[in-house]
């Protein structure tokens, strides 16, 4: 019997992996809970669930707004507003919650997300045992390699914040906030992201979200069993801003041999052609199993929900981690990259084309779904969580 | 090559077909490269395209233009401000050695 604490940031894409490993580990006997911004994290965990709340609702619903301003940057801009106006104001405003939580929750092991800082802070702080919950591989390689004073600069911002909460400077310069010593949980593979050498103790788990539950009121009839589907996301941040890429993919899949699923507000894709149904939302864990082609902004969970479904991918990355992730797949042999802002109909029809056709990209799909299966998910990542306890 | 260093204009040049190259030719649909086009705001430029970039720059002016120590040299603010006039400036200049 010990006690794990996650510590999440406001994003589901990073608590949703957290629910299945937390769920092993209850079943186990261990108490779980979950520390983050209120109103951000409870709606994605099981009903009774044990939250602590990281700060109070006014700062929860400012440091969140803070988060959502922007999304019309790409880049290296991006890069910069993620890590300066979002992940670190966000570290700081959650670091005293953290640290209540944990007074209150005792627990034996703190599980911290890479974007939820202010749980290695706190970490640190006390001594604690922790271990990093890597739910995206954009930060598990190094996206600042040949950019050796960016990234001495946000080394430098991840010093600063250690320092600015009580942690001696010279102690707060060694190590990364991003990487425990301890144990890092890697929600991918190196079939997937190749191999890596991070200087710490990393257990490879694969996606932990293949059983979740799903919601199904999707139309099973209106799929023409006889043509190939491709499901078409940019997952549920990014729909709203894809409007021309939508527009672009309606155009590429208009008159072709196969059908598609756009997942998107019904209202960004008006008068789709016949082969092409929108939906706001899908059961996209059982769709994956009948579709032969998935387009994704390369989101981590879509497309390690794709690849544990053998399906090969058209990616477009648009921000962030995405471009990273894109980079990993590709090389992987399992998909064809796009540009998302400029990409024409042409050459997507192309993409989708080879993706349902090329044997070596559904080859290398269904050998990093081999490497997921494998690596044990949710058990696995149980299992080197309660490695920590002995 | 000649022993005159090449113009700002004979490198823009280059530098546009180097892009379309490591881009696709879709990047001319929004109007011609200037030495005022942002890599970050206008083209979108992603790292795997800037190390594709480099080693265009490279197998066209050869050793002495030195793109990957130039960027390495570079905080975060100068990348996010950088433009085809500054690779054009730099090439210029590390060419008149």
């Amino acid at each position: 019997m010990a006690r794990f604490l996650f510590v999440v940031p406001p994003f589901a894409g990073h608590v949703n992996p957290t629910v299945p490993v937390a769920a092993v580990l209850a079943e186990r006997g261990h108490e779980v809970g979950w520390c983050g911004l209120p109103g951000t994290v409870e709606h994605l965990l099981p009903d009774g669930a044990r939250f602590l709340p990281a700060t109070s609702q006014e700062v929860a619903d400012y440091v969140n707004a803070a988060g959502e301003r922007r999304p019309d940057l790409r880049g290296a801009a991006a890069f910069k507003f993620l890590q300066e106006e979002v992940l670190m104001p966000l570290a700081s405003a959650m670091v005293d919650g953290v640290d209540t939580a944990v007074a209150e929750f005792q627990p034996d092991v703190l599980v911290v997300d890479q974007q939820a800082l202010a749980g290695a802070v706190v970490a640190r702080r006390h001594g604690l045992v922790w271990a990093t919950s890597a739910t995206t591989s954009g930060e598990l390689v190094d996206p600042l390699e040949g950019l050796p004073l960016v990234a001495a600069a946000m080394h430098q911002l991840r010093v600063d914040l250690q320092v600015a909460h009580g942690i001696p400077a010279a102690q707060a310069a060694t190590g990364d906030l991003r990487l425990s010593p301890h144990l890092v949980v890697a929600y991918t593979t190196e079939a997937l992201c190749g191999p890596i050498d991070l200087g710490v103790p990393v257990a490879f788990v694969g996606p932990s979200t293949l059983g979740r539950p799903e919601v199904d009121d999707f139309d099973w009839q209106s799929l023409d069993p006889d043509r190939p589907t491709v499901l078409v996301s940019l997952g549920t941040l990014n729909a709203e801003a894809g409007g021309r890429f939508f527009a672009v993919a309606a155009e590429a899949c208009r008159d072709q041999r196969f059908q598609a699923v756009f997942v998107a507000p019904t209202e960004l894709v008006p008068d789709p052609p016949p082969n092409v149904t929108v939906r706001p939302r899908v059961p996209q864990l059982a769709l994956l199993q009948k579709v032969q082609a998935v387009v994704s902004h390369a989101g981590h969970n879509t497309v390690c929900e794709s690849l544990a479904a053998g399906v090969p991918l058209v990616v477009a990355p648009i921000r962030d981690d995405q471009p990273v992730v894109a980079d990993q797949v590709v090389r992987a042999g399992a998909a064809v990259r796009v540009k998302f802002s400029r990409v024409r109909a042409d050459a997507l029809r192309a993409a989708i084309e080879q993706v349902l056709t090329d044997p070596d990209l559904r080859a290398s799909a269904d050998r990093i779904r081999q490497s997921f299966e494998q690596a044990g998910g949710a058990i696995a990542a149980a299992a080197a969580l309660e490695d920590l306890l002995t | 090559m000649s022993d005159a260093p090449p113009s700002t204009e004979s490198v823009l040049a280059e530098l546009e077909r180097i892009l379309v190259e490591v881009v696709g030719d879709d990047l001319l649909l929004d109007g011609p490269i200037t030495l005022e086009t942002s890599f970050d705001a206008d083209l979108q430029l992603e790292s795997i395209e800037f190390v594709a970039l480099s080693e265009q720059l490279l197998i066209t002016y050869g050793e002495q233009v030195d793109f990957v120590t130039w960027l390495a040299g570079m905080e975060l603010d100068d990348i996010i401000a950088l433009t085809v006039g500054d690779v054009v400036g730099f090439v210029v200049a590390s060419l008149q050695g």
